[in-house]
């Protein structure tokens, strides 16, 4: 994996948070067209590290690369690189599904509203909501939101793209459209970083499990080396056992 | 009571109406960059915010308005009439309370959408205008009603410093025609008809703002 320069690489990350530190040293690399699946529980600075990343909370020390550049975190979200979808969507409330995408891209990409509109029809078909356009978030499911927001989140064409914890508000049926969709935002090229407690997700994802404790990265694992020999990674197989 | 007191009164209300709707538009232009300010983060800022809506809300409008024509005025030697010194007067003291109303609001908005909106590079200046205040307007709309409703009945102490409001006319009809049960009712009445119609107004307004109630 190091000698492909076509890749995010992380190095060095470190957090504090009133004086606790949340991310120590992290290190994370994850080439184009791979899910980094960030797995461990409550607490241990998975959603601080997606966080740090995208910008929303400052970077004590640390570095990030991108295909071989190094990127300034302060202008990420400007630059259009990264894209989160929230564990909690945070769609925009007073929006429809379709103004939530057109908006958008009308506003931080600077399209012309008919390019717009366009893009936004093509989305939500792909996403299955095209007959869900004109309904505000409060009134769709939770497994229409999570497919709004990642719609959103792609709109803004970033290489990466990071979800929290994706399948925590939903059912089982929904987790697997969720997976199926990370897989196919993998096939796209993207690189992609999960965070999860949820093993059934990762059982249904194909990139590399990193178990994360106290803020760095213990043990990493492929998910097919993983699932044949789990007894060849301690700790991952002590996670998933309780989980 | 004779006809020829209808063109006073007429005149006395739309002074009425025009003194709250200036003020309000004073209060919620003022107290909507004062209610922002609140929301930062800035120590120094706030503690100057709430110093001067404390001395506004703790102290009586009468006397604000005294104090603003009489005093303050002549002293830093700003001449204006006495209906442009009642609406900035009742228009300062109407910010220091929707300020709280503006700030409360948008607290009351999801900080998650401004995240998501820094995320997807959309400016603050875009997220506030876009996202935040037209979510914070359909919470705040009751409470800007019924500040709009007090502002109308409150314009009535533009008399004391001149001003011939609806209610400084009714008093100059009174002492022409002694008729005050006749006169205090029917200026009571057109009070409780400007009231009526702010709230029907505002109602249907709210309803504009459907998707917060699904």
């Amino acid at each position: 994996m190091k000698e492909n320069l076509s890749m995010l690489k992380i190095e060095n990350f470190t957090k504090k948070i009133n004086n606790q530190t949340i991310l120590d040293n992290f290190n994370l690399e994850v080439p184009h067209g791979h899910v980094a699946i960030l797995l461990g529980p409550s607490g241990v600075g998975k959603s601080t590290f997606l966080r740090t990343l995208n910008n929303l909370e400052k970077l004590d020390a640390g570095k990030v690369t991108l295909d071989n550049q190094q990127m300034d975190l302060k202008t990420i979200n400007k630059t259009h690189l990264s894209g989160l979808v929230f564990q909690n969507f945070n769609l925009f409330e007073n929006m429809t599904a379709e103004e939530n995408i057109i908006f958008v891209l009308e506003k931080s990409l600077k399209l012309k509203s008919k390019e717009a509109k366009q893009i936004a029809t093509s989305l939500l078909e792909k996403y299955s909501l095209t007959d869900s356009k004109d309904k505000y978030p409060s009134q769709l499911s939770g497994g229409q939101k999570q497919r709004l927001a990642i719609a959103r989140a792609t709109s803004i064409k970033p290489k990466i793209i990071c979800l929290d914890e994706p399948t925590s508000a939903l059912d089982p049926y929904l987790t697997s459209m969720v997976a199926e969709i990370i897989n196919e935002l993998v096939k796209q090229n993207y690189i992609v970083i999960v965070t999860t407690h949820d093993i059934s997700l990762v059982k249904k994802l194909n990139g590399t499990i990193h178990l994360m404790k106290s803020g760095k990265i213990v043990e990493s694992a492929d998910t097919n080396e993983f699932w044949n020999n789990p007894e060849k990674f301690i700790l991952l197989s002590k996670f998933t056992e309780i989980n | 009571m004779n006809i020829t007191y209808i063109y006073p009164l007429l005149y006395g209300t739309l002074l009425t109406l025009k003194i709250a709707i200036l003020s309000t538009s004073i209060g919620l232009t003022l107290g909507t960059i004062l209610g922002f300010s609140l929301t930062t983060s800035n120590k120094l800022l706030n503690s100057i915010i709430d110093g001067i809506t404390t001395v506004i809300r703790g102290t009586p409008m009468l006397i604000q308005i005294a104090f603003f024509y009489y005093a303050l005025l002549p002293t830093i030697g700003i001449k204006l009439t006495a209906i442009a010194a009642a609406i900035i007067a009742i228009g300062i003291n109407s910010s220091a309370y929707l300020s709280q109303v503006i700030k409360s609001g948008i607290l009351s908005i999801n900080k998650g959408q401004t995240e998501a909106a820094k995320v997807l590079g959309l400016t603050t200046y875009q997220t506030n205008r876009y996202i935040i205040l037209p979510q914070a307007l359909a919470n705040m709309l009751p409470a800007i009603g019924n500040e709009l409703i007090t502002l109308i009945k409150d314009s009535s102490l533009a008399s004391t410093i001149g001003v011939m409001e609806l209610f400084a006319q009714g008093k100059n009809i009174i002492s022409q025609t002694y008729d005050a049960i006749k006169v205090y009712t029917l200026i009571a009445l057109i009070y409780l008809i400007l009231t009526t119609l702010i709230s029907i107004a505002v109602t249907m307004f709210e309803r504009k703002f459907k998707y917060v109630k699904n």
